[in-house]
């Protein structure tokens, strides 16, 4: 089971174990934080409400069954959260982009520059408090390979979207 | 003949009023079906609406196909076109004015349709796409047969020159014509699981449009009266199901037959120097080209049943090419030769595959697991449903896992060289994709904690039309892989487009 290639050797290729990946900006775990309490918040609000206004025997009998699955299944989601937090990297290439996400399923997606139809950046009201920004890049392809790098100090952001502009106004 | 000059621009041959029209009161008719017979129903129970006679009803009727009439004249006249040296110019629109600029280089597709109208009027009508979304389509609706041909060869053409018209033709040669028997064949060798759920739907959506009226006529309770059994005659209901099931069988493979009859009805394909040119339909008429530097992914499919009766079909897939217009560049029941000289001319240097390499066992594992989620939740609804013997439905799911778990291993491998990478997978089909290394979008690799322990990782791999996965394969494989397909990406300056 081995994949070979007689023309070129594989020292000389770039590999992706040699790219030192940066991480984002330390400020996005509060946007974590912040947004998981907010959605974690309204799923338990509306359990409690149901329990409050739906006199039925079956919601009274079950509710705190209920209520302590839902509580596990979000502080599992809020843990593995923080711990995808670490695993959020990216780095730019002179030909591609990488971005490295996910704690129990980690991916590695890459974008060749050359390939990039258009970026833009995007910044959330909470974005903008902490000063960070959002990279979209989007290609060609099918609609969920498109990169999100979320997370970015505002002044990276925008350094490397005139850094990746001008690579692809180049190209075309 | 007369020949039209595209440099200024010009209107479609006049019976496009005749095409404009008819579609616009088809689609008109379409939309308000339902609530024609809705108000029809009303008027012939309330006394308030006597006064509608038979001569008043016929009155609006010939009003409303006149307003229709005049708004079709209106855009036949508003629709001009013309061609300059590498643009395609388009003006439209009755009150809002549209000019669309379309470069040459930006096509895709150019192809000549026909549908029961344009048949019957002899025009053609003309569709040009780009790689874009549907609102960038355009559609000439009614062109006479010799100049669409002619537009449909400039457009391509990158230079216009004055005297095209005296242009020797390339030669082409018929390369592939299908037989009424093997049409047949295709047709019962279908997915007739597909056709039964489109018949359920249909049905389902009808019911869902008249379900007033079927409630006012009662014809659930009548049809419920009729199929009424006794608790206890289990037999006749066990007969009637074995004959339920056996109709909708035999319904659904009629209705698999005369689709694949009525798509692909004198489905041939044309070979020319550089482009290949696909033919077919009933009703439909479907006149394409396909430009091989235009193709994302090509995709063979066949199955047990098809591949003993030597029936392969070959889909080509484009960029942003919605649903719809795919199906049009599907070509059925080829047989294995004709597969392999059609893929060589779409890839040149394509070779056929000698050696491949298969995903780890433990892909298998996953999908066990996979399998036993799904049984599990069954269990659940068979549980709520029969209450006891519940489980009997665990020896019918066992054997579609296992069947499942080792077919799906089975048909799985890929091969990457040069300039190709292969990737085969499927369960009841047996699906082979192929696409050229410099059209890659991006690349995934994958791995979960689990698989970091094991050192196994998948791949994902997307071109501008399709995701394409190598699942579970090593993972020092799977990064040389990886560095390989982007090296190839980035030092090759070829266009994915």
């Amino acid at each position: 089971m081995n994949f070979t290639n007689t023309q070129i050797h594989n020292e000389m290729m770039p590999s992706i174990d040699d790219v030192i990946l940066k991480p984002i900006s330390k400020a996005y775990i509060k946007v974590i934080i912040v947004n998981s309490v907010i959605v974690y918040g309204i799923i338990l609000s509306v359990l409690t409400a149901i329990k409050v206004f739906l006199k039925k025997e079956v919601i009274q009998d079950n509710f705190w069954y209920l209520f302590v699955i839902v509580l596990v299944i979000c502080a599992f989601n809020f843990v593995t959260a923080l711990l995808a937090f670490k695993k959020r990297q990216y780095a730019i290439r002179e030909k591609d982009v990488i971005y490295a996400k996910g704690f129990i399923v980690h991916s590695v997606t890459t974008v060749p520059v050359s390939r990039i139809q258009h970026i833009e950046t995007s910044r959330s009201w909470l974005d903008r408090k902490l000063n960070l920004a959002t990279l979209n890049i989007y290609t060609a392809g099918e609609s969920g390979t498109d990169l999100s790098i979320k997370g970015l100090p505002n002044k990276e952001a925008k350094q490397v979207n005139d850094f990746l502009s001008s690579k692809v106004n180049e190209n075309n | 003949m007369k020949i039209i000059d595209y440099t200024k621009p010009v209107r479609q041959s006049s019976k496009g009023v005749l095409v404009i029209f008819a579609l616009n009161a088809y689609k008109f008719i379409r939309h308000f079906f339902v609530f024609f017979i809705a108000i029809g129903l009303t008027i012939s129970k309330k006394e308030s609406f006597k006064f509608l006679t038979v001569g008043t009803l016929i009155t609006i009727g010939i009003i409303i196909l006149l307003i229709i009439l005049i708004v079709a004249v209106l855009r036949y006249l508003n629709f001009k076109f013309h061609l300059t040296s590498d643009e395609f110019h388009l003006s439209t629109g009755i009150i809002n004015k549209d000019i669309t600029i379309i470069p040459k280089s930006k096509i895709q597709n150019v192809y000549i349709k026909q549908n029961f109208i344009q048949q019957l009027i002899n025009v053609v009508g003309l569709n040009i796409e780009t790689a874009g979304d549907e609102k960038s389509e355009i559609h000439i609706n009614a062109l006479d047969k010799p100049t669409a041909l002619r537009l449909k060869k400039e457009l391509f053409n990158k230079i216009l020159t004055k005297d095209s018209d005296s242009q020797v033709d390339d030669s082409s040669t018929v390369f592939y014509r299908i037989s009424t028997k093997r049409l047949i064949l295709e047709g019962i060798s279908q997915n007739h699981l597909r056709s039964f759920a489109i018949i359920t739907s249909f049905v389902f959506g009808l019911y869902y449009e008249f379900r007033d009226y079927v409630k006012e006529q009662m014809l659930l309770e009548r049809f419920k009266a009729m199929t009424h059994f006794d608790n206890d005659s289990f037999i006749s209901v066990m007969i009637t199901g074995v004959f339920m099931i056996l109709f909708a069988l035999l319904l659904s493979l009629l209705f698999s037959i005369i689709k694949t009859f009525i798509i692909n009805f004198n489905l041939e394909v044309l070979e020319h120097k550089k482009t290949i040119e696909i033919n077919k339909g009933l009703f439909n008429k479907i006149s394409l080209s396909l430009t091989p530097s235009r193709i994302q992914n090509i995709i063979i499919k066949t199955n047990r049943i098809k591949a003993y009766f030597g029936l392969y079909t070959l889909s080509v897939k484009q960029a942003m090419v919605h649903a719809k217009q795919q199906k049009n560049f599907v070509i059925v029941a080829m047989n294995k030769q004709q597969i392999e000289h059609l893929v060589k001319k779409l890839y040149k240097t394509y070779e056929t595959i000698s050696e491949v390499y298969k995903p780890q066992l433990y892909y298998k594992r996953i999908l066990a697991y996979r399998m036993l989620i799904v049984i599990m939740i069954l269990n659940l609804v068979a549980y709520m449903i029969f209450k006891t013997n519940f489980w009997l439905i665990n020896i019918v799911l066992g054997l579609i896992s296992v069947l499942y778990v080792n077919l799906k291993y089975k048909k799985a491998y890929y091969q990457i060289d040069a300039d190709y990478v292969t990737v085969g997978r499927g369960f009841i089909d047996r699906v082979t994709e192929i696409f050229e290394i410099h059209k890659i979008q991006s690349i995934v690799i994958k791995q979960s904690v689990f698989q970091k322990r094991k050192q196994i990782a998948s791949l994902e791999i997307s071109t501008a039309s399709e995701d394409v996965t190598i699942p579970y394969i090593k993972e020092d494989e799977a990064k040389r892989i990886y560095n390989f397909l982007l090296f190839k990406v980035e030092s090759q300056d070829k266009d994915w487009m």
